[in-house]
């Protein structure tokens, strides 16, 4: 029996690890090596020779690299924040577990499960300055801006993009939240009360306190989620106009893709990866404390 | 107690919060839904009273769209990419679940952190290797790079339907003489099959809505319903009504799916994110 068990482990993770080494293990370290060479796709079959650190120095004075890490950055921050606060919003509406709310809880994951190719299909349609609903809507509300061509303006595109996803992603996180907030002690939160504290001070110096943890790592999830979008800005913005949308990611897709620049374009992918995992790391050592207690 | 002016203010904002929560989730959906049945002129129109047809839906399984096959490569593509993922998962779940060993975090880790590589860095060298194998366009190819994603994913939301096992329901049956294997059969297995059926529908899921390595992998044969709809793209812009209807074929099963597992699916998808 002993003697037995001591493998049982290895046999049941072989097929999984196998799979991984393959599918993960083998692109990260291929990535790796052919980020090192010179290599256009469109001119040869074969791998060109090694070029040193030269593809990584030309990401370093090529605009479009710089412009693609920007509105990375923008698109991340305003689809992190306003994903979570509009999450968090919608935990404290559904928090009490009503027939409506349940209901209500079924409906939130109709976004999220819609493939993100189709959110980007679906808001372009609503922001169409003829026949766009939404655009329709807003003009209603705010005649000022009947003249803004929503996706053709740099700064709007960026944001209507993060709206996409911040459309599939604030449900989510809600639901993440109100199990939470389920979780919480209530002592302490009635007892503040009957000490006459107000709904928002026991949420400001209670709840929101308590909740913070989850709330980081929410956080650091939903980054590495948005860094990693790229269906949306294809189907919503195809990067412009300009190059207004084009994030990191779609930078890579584009030179590795388009101009089969495949040296180039690894190299750019591990500057990706680098970002990434710094973000990965700090998520994964808190997921894995977790695990342990 | 009787409610105070505080808890009244807040519980008006309750209400307005509910009915924006319920536009914002479903109005989006809803256009499309309306739209699908839209005769072309009204689809480029704001209206919302329209005489409905199903000429929609017929014309994007006809010539040129033909989105017959795009349904079966999506169908083919989600279900085998499950049938392999599901086993593999279950089995690592359970070993990093119930065994201590010495490499156990460090796979751990390694099994998280291959879901955060982002999916560009692993097609660049699938693309050339299946260029060189003539794999290009295929089902298989998807079904490969498929599991790169959905596999990880798996293992960890079937970890933590074991993780909420007790092991002393398994304890018992090695008492009666039962080795691993036989208990994993007989006694672990049954019991998490909720947890089982709700990790594949959620891989299901997520391969049916995968897009980018369908656009990089395949042009023809192995298109699958998501990238099909950038063939609704035209020099006249964008046939609405048909990239709505194509909407509704991806959609609706999907949804369908995740209402009847609903319970299960919410407790899978936020239990293994944050703990």
């Amino acid at each position: 029996m002993r003697n037995q068990e001591k493998y049982v482990n290895w046999v049941l993770l072989a097929p999984a690890l196998l799979i991984l080494m393959a599918t993960t293990l083998y692109p990260f370290i291929y990535s790796f090596i052919t980020s090192f060479r010179h290599w256009r796709l469109t001119r040869s079959p074969v791998p060109g020779g090694f070029v040193g650190f030269d593809n990584y120095i030309r990401a370093f004075g090529d605009a479009g690299f710089w412009n693609s890490v920007w509105v990375t950055v923008v698109f991340t921050v305003i689809s992190v924040l306003l994903s979570m606060l509009i999450g968090l919003a919608i935990a404290l509406i559904l928090e009490r577990a009503t027939k409506l709310n349940t209901m209500m809880k079924s409906l939130l994951i109709f976004p999220f499960a819609m493939a993100p190719a189709l959110k980007g299909f679906s808001w372009r349609f609503m922001l169409n300055p003829d026949y766009g609903i939404l655009d329709a809507m807003i003009d209603a509300v705010f005649p000022f801006m009947k003249d803004v061509v929503w996706l053709g303006e740099p700064y709007w595109a960026v944001f209507w993009l993060a709206m996409t996803e911040i459309w599939g992603w604030a449900p989510y996180i809600a639901l993440v939240f109100i199990g939470a907030l389920g979780a919480l002690p209530r002592e302490t939160m009635n007892a503040a009360k009957v000490d006459g504290a107000t709904t928002f001070q026991v949420f400001w110096y209670i709840t929101l306190p308590q909740l913070m943890p989850i709330i980081v790592m929410v956080g650091l999830l939903k980054t590495i989620f948005s860094v990693k979008m790229f269906d949306q800005v294809v189907t919503l913005t195809g990067g412009g106009p300009g190059r207004s949308t084009e994030t990191l990611n779609y930078y890579v897709y584009n030179q590795g893709f388009k101009f089969y620049d495949m040296g180039y374009a690894s190299a750019l992918a591990y500057i990706l990866v680098t970002t990434m995992f710094i973000f990965a790391f700090i998520y994964v050592r808190f997921l894995m404390k977790g695990d342990q207690d | 107690m009787a409610k105070t002016r505080d808890e009244n203010f807040w519980e008006g904002v309750r209400w307005l919060g509910f009915g924006a929560t319920f536009m914002f989730m479903v109005f989006p959906i809803f256009w499309m839904v309306l739209t699908s049945f839209k005769v072309a002129r009204d689809a480029y129109s704001t209206k919302i009273i329209f005489t409905p047809t199903l000429n929609n839906f017929i014309h994007i399984f006809q010539d040129p769209y033909n989105f017959g096959p795009l349904l079966f490569n999506s169908l083919i593509v989600s279900f085998c990419t499950v049938a392999v993922a599901i086993p593999a998962a279950t089995g690592a779940a359970y070993a990093f679940s119930r065994f201590q060993f010495r490499a156990k975090n460090g796979l751990m880790v390694g099994v998280l952190s291959s879901q955060f590589v982002p999916p560009v860095v692993v097609v660049l060298p699938f693309f050339i290797l299946f260029k060189n194998l003539h794999l290009l366009d295929t089902r298989t190819a998807l079904v490969i790079l498929n599991l790169s994603f959905v596999l990880p994913f798996t293992v960890w939301m079937v970890k933590g339907f074991i993780d909420a096992l007790p092991a002393d329901i398994e304890a018992a049956a090695v008492v009666d003489g039962c080795n691993r294997f036989q208990v994993i059969r007989y006694v672990t297995l049954p019991l998490i099959m909720p947890g089982v059926v709700t990790s594949a529908v959620f891989g299901f899921i997520q391969s049916w809505n995968e897009f980018l390595f369908a656009l990089i992998l395949t042009n023809q044969k192995a298109v699958t319903l998501t990238v099909g709809l950038m063939g609704l793209q035209t020099d006249k812009g964008i046939l609405w009504e048909h990239m709505a209807a194509a909407s509704m074929l991806i959609m609706v099963p999907i949804f369908i799916i995740s209402l009847t597992i609903r319970e299960y699916f919410i407790e899978g998808l936020t239990m293994g994110a944050v703990k």
